[in-house]
């Protein structure tokens, strides 16, 4: 803001239009969070009940009801028009990361974990699903390999989430600008923990270890969801005390070039 | 962030005035404690849900305790206890302003818990050779997950203690909040796997 | 360096390992039967609530830690162990 001689100074400063705040672009991002997670939410729990997960050792003819009802076919087309908002809510990591003393390594291996875990463990769910969904006609057997493609993507695509998670908690570990509180670094260690005892998805099929068992995935999701509110709690924080002259797309105010030749313009 | 309580906690007098008792003290970063504590109840979570599991399946998770080789167990124990020692004496060490001292006793520790990993490994490669696989039965899952998620830990505690040792030998004046944060992320370590040995290898 | 061999927290390790070879004798010669021997578990347990309870005190010095982080640590033991004893004599 330029230290203008020409107005008389005002007691309170005017409030910048929502439309020039300088750091329009990271709330666009974290706002479209609650939006696409809720969106989830709903396709992924009231509508298609695939949340929780369905047993693996479900018969058959349970499966191919499933893959081919109706609430699945409405999820699925919901899923199609919105995972294209996964990336979005990705980089309000991304932009808080690069603030961080630690080397680039670290955002940019969250950022492939993440390129990675959202094909695996949402295009290839939604692939298998809208499949069962959209191409009526498909043999039992066939369904039932579909159905356990794409719980195993979901739930077992553990590593790609496991290499981000990683990455953050050490990077806020490791980070000696404190963007965000240790504690939520250690509390990003616990969350891929709670994914690494996801692995045994791939080998139980009933019992406390199969993908809907409760050492897997219902203490994982009582770590996951307060952490993953948790965590966009601390990135807004962040965003909010963030100096505007730190903002990597701030640009030298025009007005203040005019007003006060003599000042240098900021990066 | 550490010594918040130093202020507080201002010993009583006993009744003719001595103060004896030394000021309250958190050893290493409070963050560090939120870890350990957090972890411990998570782990507490992963215990207890084992034993609700073998009250339901007892012969099942009896008979298949008779597989582990409870003898690694034990030296694998003793080995971290020790390696723990170790750790208690170096950061006692290391407060005196012993670096020296405190840097060798570290090296005995990081020895002592480098065994653990590679005993596991005579452990679990003759069973897994024998064909107990994590796949072969719940509690041989339970086993493995459980005994893995601890040897990351492990290797963990020993990446942490390297750093630690690494300061305390190029610094000047080593931090000693850093040699108790790790020191008690390694205490953690051999808490969990007291526990771990009780539950798996001598419930009867 | 011998002087660390004085050093009280040796005994406490000296009594950390000679119970965790207690524990380990009361179950390794327990004949195996599908009946659960709640004597040896009972112990066990009891010796491993007690080698924790050493190491969070000596070795983790919560000893001399603020009031908030002994009640902590108090709470998670006796929680611990008192689910664990009473899951195990329900299952009986």
């Amino acid at each position: 803001m330029s230290a203008s001689t020409a107005t008389t100074p005002s007691p309170a400063a005017p409030r910048t239009p929502w439309r020039k705040n300088k750091k329009l672009d990271q709330w666009l991002c974290f706002w479209s969070v609650p939006f696409f997670f809720s969106l989830f939410g709903l396709v992924f729990v009231p509508l298609s009940w695939m949340i929780p997960p369905r047993s693996p050792s479900s018969p058959l003819p349970d499966i191919v009801d499933f893959m081919q009802s109706q609430n699945l076919l409405l999820a699925c087309v919901i899923l199609t028009l919105s995972f294209g908002l996964a990336p979005v809510s990705n980089a309000c990591y991304l932009i808080q990361m690069r603030r961080m003393s630690v080397s680039p390594a670290f955002r940019l291996a969250l950022m492939i974990g993440a390129m990675i875990g959202a094909i695996v463990g949402m295009l290839f769910p939604m692939f298998c699903f809208g499949l069962g969904a959209f191409r009526p006609g498909y043999d039992p057997a066939i369904l039932a390999m579909l159905y356990d493609f794409g719980y195993l993507a979901f739930i077992g695509s553990l590593g790609c989430f496991c290499v981000m998670w990683t990455a953050l908690g050490l990077a806020i570990l490791l980070d000696k600008n404190n963007i965000l509180p240790k504690w939520l670094g250690y509390y990003t260690v616990w969350q891929f923990v709670s994914e690494l005892v996801a692995a045994p998805v791939w080998i139980a099929k009933s019992g406390p270890f199969a993908w809907d068992g409760l050492m897997t995935f219902w203490l994982a999701m009582a770590i996951y969801v307060p952490w993953q509110f948790i965590v966009y709690v601390c990135i807004y924080r962040a965003i909010r005390n963030q100096p505007e002259h730190e903002l990597d797309n701030a640009r030298p105010d025009r007005n203040a070039m005019i007003a006060e030749p003599g000042m240098r313009a900021s990066a | 962030m550490s010594d918040t309580a130093v202020a507080a906690a201002t010993p009583d007098p006993d009744p003719i005035g001595n103060v004896s008792t030394p000021p309250a003290h958190l050893p290493g970063e409070s963050s560090m404690w939120f870890f350990v504590i957090g972890d411990l109840f998570i782990f507490a979570v992963y215990f207890v849900l084992y034993m609700v599991y073998r009250g339901q399946h007892h012969a099942l998770f009896l008979q298949s305790q008779q597989h582990l080789n409870q003898g690694i167990a034990v030296i694998n124990t003793v080995v971290l206890l020790s390696s723990s020692l170790f750790v208690a004496l170096a950061t006692g060490a290391a407060r005196n302003g012993k670096v020296r001292d405190a840097f060798h006793l570290f090296g005995l520790a990081v020895a002592l818990g480098a065994a653990f990993p590679i005993l596991k490994m005579f452990e679990w490669i003759p069973e897994i050779s024998a064909g107990l696989t994590p796949g072969t039965n719940l509690f041989f899952m339970y086993y493995y997950v459980m005994t893995g998620m601890h040897l990351c830990h492990v290797l963990l505690g020993l990446a942490i203690l390297g750093f630690v040792m690494r300061d305390l030998h190029v610094s000047q004046r080593p931090d000693i909040r850093f040699v108790e944060t790790g020191a008690t992320y390694w205490h953690m370590v051999d808490v969990l796997w007291l526990v771990l040995f009780a539950l798996l290898y001598l419930l009867r | 360096m011998s002087a660390y061999l004085r050093n009280p927290l040796v005994l406490v390790w000296a009594f950390l390992t000679a119970s965790t070879v207690v524990s380990w004798w009361m179950s390794h010669d327990a004949e195996i039967t599908h009946q659960f021997e709640a004597t040896i578990t009972a112990g066990v347990l009891l010796i491993a609530a007690l080698k924790t309870k050493f190491v969070i005190l000596y070795f983790m010095e919560v000893r001399h830690a603020p009031a908030w982080l002994k009640r902590t640590m108090d709470a998670w033991l006796i929680l611990l162990f008192g689910l664990l004893f009473g899951f195990y004599f329900m299952s009986i």
